[in-house]
């Protein structure tokens, strides 16, 4: 599950916590650290909610800053699944996704910007409303930068 | 999750680098909700403002929750059919970026939000207070001191408040920020409530990166 209290899960923002549908992702093998070229596999699953209220399913993979200034961010892999696309399928299905990581940005975790990787997968609804799930993953092993601060 | 992964070398004892609660992504408007005070909340708030011909300004010092309580708003009145057509002005932005003669800006369904009005020039105040109502459009801004327009909040912050914001961030883990540590970021910047998250950011960093150490 993507949205638990597990300090390796990312957090959301707290709007995105609200009206969501219950959105599963899980990487093959609960990997949680990838090198550059490697494939991340892993599968979703989203619950919770009527397949008629479903507008779009999207799945990406991507990176972000996190920090104290300006965000960034970058979509390496992405997926679009319709309404239609998931009646056809049905909606409690598991579904499966893989794509080959590339060489950078690797994971950060500096002091005042880090670089998150994470799988992220949408959930929009048709009242407009939408529900966000991530699952966290590491790419490369850059050491942590140690905190000088006052 | 159980770790089943080989981790990287700088991980010790298995331990993982919590995230930082009190980064930008959490703390930025529209990530963070606005803690009203009971009995407002944001239908009443626009409610007023419905009052006001939809003129309003959001009174408030740096960094006490303006541009999160403007976040908040915007949906609430594009949900009661406003059109909302928003300016965020940075230092030294004395006008608008955009000019008034656009046809976007010229009707009674719109409302112009500005985020920092107090950057605008007098001129340029005049200008679009003129327009607006001229083509009876809406005007909402936010600004550090009062404006001849009606104050429709004035946001402030108080120990309390913090504490309330910092257990909301923290979801009440409270392993790295104490109560303590609180208020002292708030007695170091008062009603900069922004600032004193970014100073709780580099706490937690710290705080962090002393325990993986000890492990």
């Amino acid at each position: 599950m993507a949205r638990t209290a597990d300090p390796t899960t990312h957090r959301l923002p707290l709007t995105s916590l609200l009206h969501e549908p219950l959105i599963s992702i899980t990487l093959d093998k609960g990997q949680q650290v990838y090198q550059p070229g490697q494939t991340v596999r892993g599968e979703y699953q989203i619950d919770a909610v009527e397949p008629a209220d479903i507008r779009a399913v999207e799945l990406s993979v991507l990176w972000y800053t996190e920090g104290k200034g300006e965000e960034d961010f970058a979509v390496h892999y992405f997926e679009r699944l319709t309404a239609g696309d998931m009646l056809a399928t049905g909606l409690h299905e598991l579904r499966r996704f893989q794509t080959e990581l590339p060489n950078s940005p690797l994971s950060y975790e500096g002091v005042v910007v880090k670089i998150r990787w994470c799988v992220r997968v949408r959930v929009f609804l048709n009242n407009g409303k939408d529900g966000v799930a991530e699952r966290a993953f590491q790419l490369g092993e850059v050491p942590y930068a140690q905190a000088v601060l006052p | 999750m159980k770790v089943t992964a080989v981790q990287p070398p700088a991980i010790r004892g298995g331990f993982c680098p919590p995230q930082n609660p009190f980064a930008t992504r959490f703390v930025r408007p529209g990530a963070m909700p606005f803690l009203f005070s009971p009995p407002i909340d944001r239908e009443a708030l626009v409610a007023k403002l419905a009052e006001l011909q939809w003129r309003g300004a959001i009174v408030g010092p740096h960094g006490s929750g303006k541009s999160t309580l403007l976040a908040e708003l915007l949906p609430e009145l594009n949900r009661v059919g406003r059109r909302v057509v928003q300016f965020t002005l940075h230092d030294g932005e004395r006008r608008l970026p955009i000019a008034l003669s656009d046809r976007a800006l010229s009707d009674a369904q719109t409302i112009i939000v500005v985020d920092g009005y107090e950057q605008l020039n007098a001129a340029s105040r005049r200008t679009l207070d003129r327009h607006c109502r001229r083509y009876a459009t809406g005007l909402l801004v936010t600004s550090h001191e009062p404006t001849h327009l009606a104050q429709l909040y004035q946001t402030a912050v108080d120990c309390e408040l913090m504490e309330t914001i910092v257990d909301l961030l923290t979801r009440g883990d409270r392993r790295f920020v104490s109560a303590t540590d609180v208020e002292r970021a708030y007695c170091l910047h008062g009603q900069n409530a922004r600032e004193a998250l970014f100073s709780l950011y580099d706490l937690h960093e710290r705080r962090w990166r002393e325990l993986h150490e000890r492990l």
